[in-house]
């Protein structure tokens, strides 16, 4: 049971293959770090569940905009399946970039109207 | 995906969740805790790597595959757990889903199958495809002469082809290139334009085109089957330069049609083609090229785009009243043209092909279907009551499964992979009965030595069919009993021991199941009990002449020469019937046109003082002197034909009771005359009535009176190919002393075929005969499986009150209470469900009433025998289960359990 009282959330429906295509583009990271790395930039807000972590890889693999490869982690003596960002996931990361943008202001511009104080 | 793919996938995603989750551990511990700590923590930080994977299938879109397969193997170990009624079930299914899937290739073949060409939906028939027409005074309409179809082919608007094909295939004995003998070959006639109009395309060479069929006799050239390619020439590769001797004539094969192709009759297979501009050439020579009189061929045309059924109809019409105008040499009266406008030919749909076959057998294929239907239902009945019995014993599996938290839907989805794992075994099964059956079938249907040739494999739609029946029969007895056995009060079903409500066990379901069968079985054994009763009245028919010891022997001078009207045919028929009559054991045979259920041939007469317009159809045979007495037709007065009626001598003719009856109401006819012949055309042919016969049968059992004469073939010389020879003894000594004489007089003369009487007339009510065959069969399965389910539930009733049973003898109760007790629930049931059949009954046997001879539907006594012989094996199937209750053992019954 999870005593702590910290408000979290799963991740939206929709935003996680965002997210995963987003960390990558610093470099090609294996599932875990994925979800860390996701879990720590929100301050633990936003739960990484490993059930939808890595149907959602496997769905963005299948798409082609990440590629997989078993590899050698620098800091520990075994292999790791990394995911690295391909083209068409780069581009794919820029539609959905605008598209998260473009609702997040419509459902701004509906709950905050301009002049109205929340 | 493929599922090896699917495999490799799988341990790919397990080697990385182990690695991640490796991972996990490693921190963990780096974190101080110990191994067995570490591991705790991190699968608590990870999730449920197994959940994990289900989710990642999930995404794969596998995951009902994976549950399938895993539902598929679990339920072949539940169903091989109880290896009897796993049999059980596939066996009756198997006979369920045969027997429609048997039924069905037909129905398939017979109604449902386009032809094999192009665009077949766009192909018309002029008619309706009967045999025969009823002509008037202007035409047939459902059978056209040569200078017709060309006429129409010119002046139609709305064919963009038009063809014709003669109605009757020859039966020739031909003559392979260099082969010294003759062998039969079925010959079809059609016009150049056939194959185009058609749009079939050859496999080898070429198909006909109008050129064939341009000017009469000087176009000699066949087009072969593949069938007959195949069998008859050996494949032979160089087939297009071999020939064929067809009566005097010698053909070239010019090419093969496609193996797909069988012409455009259903249930009747050419082997050759010829174009009809040699139907003068290809013995017996019917019909003409010329003669607009003539009229014996099938039109039909492809419609052009856009052109609806109806515009269609109206212009062939329009066009088919100017052609018979303009035919007309005479002057047309006002009544003439109100005649010819009543005269309307429908047009017909050919895409399924013409079809003799399907007229018989459209009505009888889809009771037959309904019957096996019901057989199957039965089935599926009993199969339900198997699963709902099994289920009461797997309660606790069930419990179990859904106190470790199986969904509900998860345990009937199962069992309905169960219930479709038995359907599908059925349905294979079914599929090896039906292949079995429809070669019985085929040859129940053909009533003689030679099959129709009928396709009646398993196609494409017939698998279809048989997939789609399966799964609905899954679905029909699975469903029931899944819902019941996974409605559950899971502390009932836990708790070790009996079942809280096994004092009563109330099963309404199964109760209602087996109601449902009884009520079932009962129309099934009163249609079969109606269609065996018409079959009965249809054997018991007085034909008019007697069909016992009598043979007719086939011959065919027209394939050795012989020309139609030739005198010399005269000479050749009456030194046989004198070599034949002389036979020891013979009592007399003779020649004739028609024997019976060989078609008609038909005439106008023309009889003083007789409005020309009631005269017509007249039934005419053409018989020798001896034919009376070799069919045992009586003659009612005058005198038969003999050696003083020649053919310089008066034309004489003897007529049927109902042409006496019918044209000389009031007067002895012996003596008058009458002329053959309604049209200025035809020479008038003067006769003087010499006898009257008593009436005969001639097309079938079913006919009615007809006004019907006999001629000499003396006087009229035609081609007869039936001689028929009244014997005493053995008749296979008979036949082959027959088959001797007339090789003595001529070795080449080809003897198409030996049949008797008897087997004429049976041949003719092969249809009536099918039907009740099947019918009694379906009616005995669907009553014994009902048998099996009354028995089995039965059982399973007695095992499970045996602890009510016991207690009852204990206090007392006599055995045959007892038995009385377990067969008050029998008899109660099997009443109920013949209350529920009998108006079921009575309203399905309207259905068939055409069908039936001589009755009108279900009578009481046929009624009153069926539910007596159904409380009878109700009674025999509860009686055993009964006995065994009563000889329980109380003491032991009250520990059982």
């Amino acid at each position: 049971m999870d005593k702590n009282m910290q408000q979290r959330a799963n991740v939206l429906q929709g935003t996680l293959d965002m997210l995963i295509l987003r960390t990558l583009v610093y470099g090609p990271a294996h599932g875990r770090e994925i979800g860390k790395h996701i879990q720590r930039t929100t301050n633990d807000f936003l739960q990484m569940q490993h059930g939808s972590l890595y149907p959602a890889l496997h769905r963005l693999e299948a798409k082609g905009w990440v590629v997989s490869k078993w590899e050698t982690a620098p800091d520990r003596n075994r292999e790791f399946k990394y995911y690295r960002l391909t083209e068409k996931g780069r581009k794919q990361l820029v539609i959905e970039e605008s598209q998260w943008k473009q609702m997040a202001e419509a459902v701004a511009r509906v709950m905050w109207p301009a002049g109205e104080e929340s | 995906m493929r599922w090896w793919e699917i495999r490799k996938r799988d341990a790919d995603l397990q080697r990385e969740l182990d690695s991640d989750l490796e991972l996990e551990m490693e921190e963990q511990r780096e974190r101080g805790l110990s191994p067995e700590e570490a591991r705790l923590a991190a699968l608590r930080a990870f999730g449920n790597p197994t959940l994990i994977r289900e989710q990642s299938h999930l995404a794969w879109g596998l995951e009902w595959l994976e549950s399938f397969l895993k539902d598929v193997a679990y339920g072949m170990r539940s169903l091989l757990r109880s290896p009897a009624l796993t049999a059980v079930a596939v066996l009756s299914l198997g006979l369920g889903i045969g027997a429609n899937t048997a039924i069905f290739s037909f129905l398939d073949a017979i109604l449902l199958r386009n032809l094999p060409v192009q665009q077949p939906s766009q192909l018309v028939l002029l008619g309706t495809g009967a045999w025969s027409g009823i002509s008037d005074s202007w035409a047939i309409t459902e059978l056209h002469s040569y200078p017709f179809y060309r006429d129409l082919q010119k002046d139609n608007t709305v064919f963009s082809d038009t063809a014709a094909v003669l109605s009757m295939t020859n039966p020739v004995f031909g003559t392979v290139d260099h082969r010294d003998h003759t062998e039969p070959m079925k010959v079809q006639l059609v016009s150049g334009t056939y194959f185009p109009t058609l749009g079939v395309c050859p496999l080898m060479g070429r198909l006909f085109t109008d050129e064939d069929d341009n000017t009469e006799g000087n176009h000699p050239v066949a087009v072969v089957s593949y069938a007959w390619w195949a069998g008859s020439l050996f494949r032979d590769p160089q087939v297009l330069n071999r020939k064929l001797k067809l009566g005097d004539t010698t053909f070239d094969i010019v090419g093969v049609a496609p193996q797909e192709f069988f012409g455009t009759t259903v249930g009747q297979q050419p082997d050759i083609w010829v174009p009809m501009s040699m139907i003068a050439s290809v013995p017996p020579n019917w019909g003409s090229y010329t003669d607009k009189r003539s009229e014996s061929l099938y039109v039909f045309g492809r419609l052009k785009p856009g052109v609806s059924l109806d515009q269609a109809t109206s212009n062939i019409n329009l066009v088919f009243h100017q052609i018979w105008l303009s035919y007309r040499n005479e002057h047309v009266t006002q009544q003439d043209l109100a005649d010819l406008q009543k005269t309307q030919i429908p047009l017909t749909p050919m895409e399924k092909g013409l079809s003799g076959l399907r007229r018989e057998y459209s009505q009888p294929l889809k009771v037959l279907i309904s019957l096996t239907g019901i057989v199957l239902l039965i089935a599926c009945a009993n199969i339900a009551n198997l699963l709902l019995a099994r289920s009461t014993v797997r309660v606790r599996e069930f419990a179990v499964r859904q106190a470790l938290g199986a969904k509900r839907s998860r345990l009937i989805r199962q069992l309905l992979t169960e219930s479709l794992l038995l359907a599908a075994a059925g349905g294979a099964l079914g599929i090896v009965f039906a292949g079995l059956a429809d070669r019985i079938l085929l040859h129940m249907i053909s009533g003689g030595p030679d099959t129709v040739p009928l396709d009646v494999s398993i196609h494409t739609n017939v698998l279809l069919f048989t997939i789609a029946v399966s799964v609905f029969t899954a679905l029909l007895f699975g469903t029931l009993p899944a819902l019941r056995a996974t409605r559950l009060e899971l502390t009932e079903s836990l708790k070790d021991g009996r079942n809280a409500n096994s004092g009563s066990p109330k099963t309404p379901l199964a109760n209602g199941l087996i109601i449902t069968q009884v009520a079932f079985s009962l129309v099934l054994l009163v249609g079969a009990v109606l269609f065996v009763h018409s079959l009965i009245n249809l054997n018991e028919v007085d034909t008019g002449f007697n069909r016992e010891n009598t043979l007719v022997i086939n011959l065919d001078p027209s394939s050795i020469g012989y020309k139609d009207f030739e005198p010399r045919l005269n000479t050749l028929y009456q030194q046989i019937e004198q070599r034949v009559a002389a036979i020891h054991g013979i009592t007399s045979a003779s020649f004739a046109m028609i024997t019976f259920n060989q078609g008609a041939w038909t005439n106008s007469v023309i009889i003083p003082g007789i409005d020309p317009s009631l005269s017509h159809n007249i039934i005419q045979n053409v018989v020798g002197n001896d034919y009376f007495k070799a069919m045992q037709i009586p003659l009612i007065a005058g005198r038969s034909f003999g050696p003083q009626d020649t053919s310089t001598s008066q034309k004489v003719t003897i007529i049927s009771e109902s042409f006496a009856k019918k044209f000389f109401p009031n007067t002895n006819p012996i003596g008058h005359h009458f002329a053959i012949g309604a049209d200025q055309d035809i020479s008038q042919y003067d006769m003087e009535i010499i006898g009257i016969a008593k009436d005969v049968k001639s097309q079938g059992l079913k006919e009615g009176r007809i006004a019907s004469d006999y001629l000499p073939y003396v006087q009229r010389p035609r081609y007869l190919h039936n001689l028929v020879v009244r014997y005493t003894g053995d008749s296979t000594m008979v036949s082959s002393a027959v088959q001797t004489a007339i090789r003595s007089i001529d070795r080449t003369l080809p003897i198409t075929g030996v049949s008797s009487l008897d087997e004429q007339v049976t041949g003719s009510i092969t249809q009536q005969r099918t039907v009740a065959q099947l019918s009694t069969f379906f009616g005995l399965l669907a009553v014994f499986l009902s048998c099996i389910g009354i028995y089995g539930l039965m059982s399973y009733m007695v095992s499970r009150r045996t602890n009510e049973i016991g207690i009852r003898m204990a206090l007392g109760a006599e055995r045959s209470n007892v038995s009385w007790l377990i067969m008050r629930e029998i008899m109660l049931l099997v009443a109920i469900g013949v209350v529920i059949g009998v108006p079921v009954t009575l309203a399905g046997s309207r259905l068939v009433t055409n069908m039936l001879f001589g009755i009108q539907g279900a009578d009481t006594i046929t009624l009153i025998a069926s539910v007596a012989a159904l409380l009878l094996v109700g009674l025999i199937s509860g009686y055993l289960p009964a006995r065994r209750a009563s000889q329980v053992d109380p003491m032991i019954a009250l520990r059982y359990e």
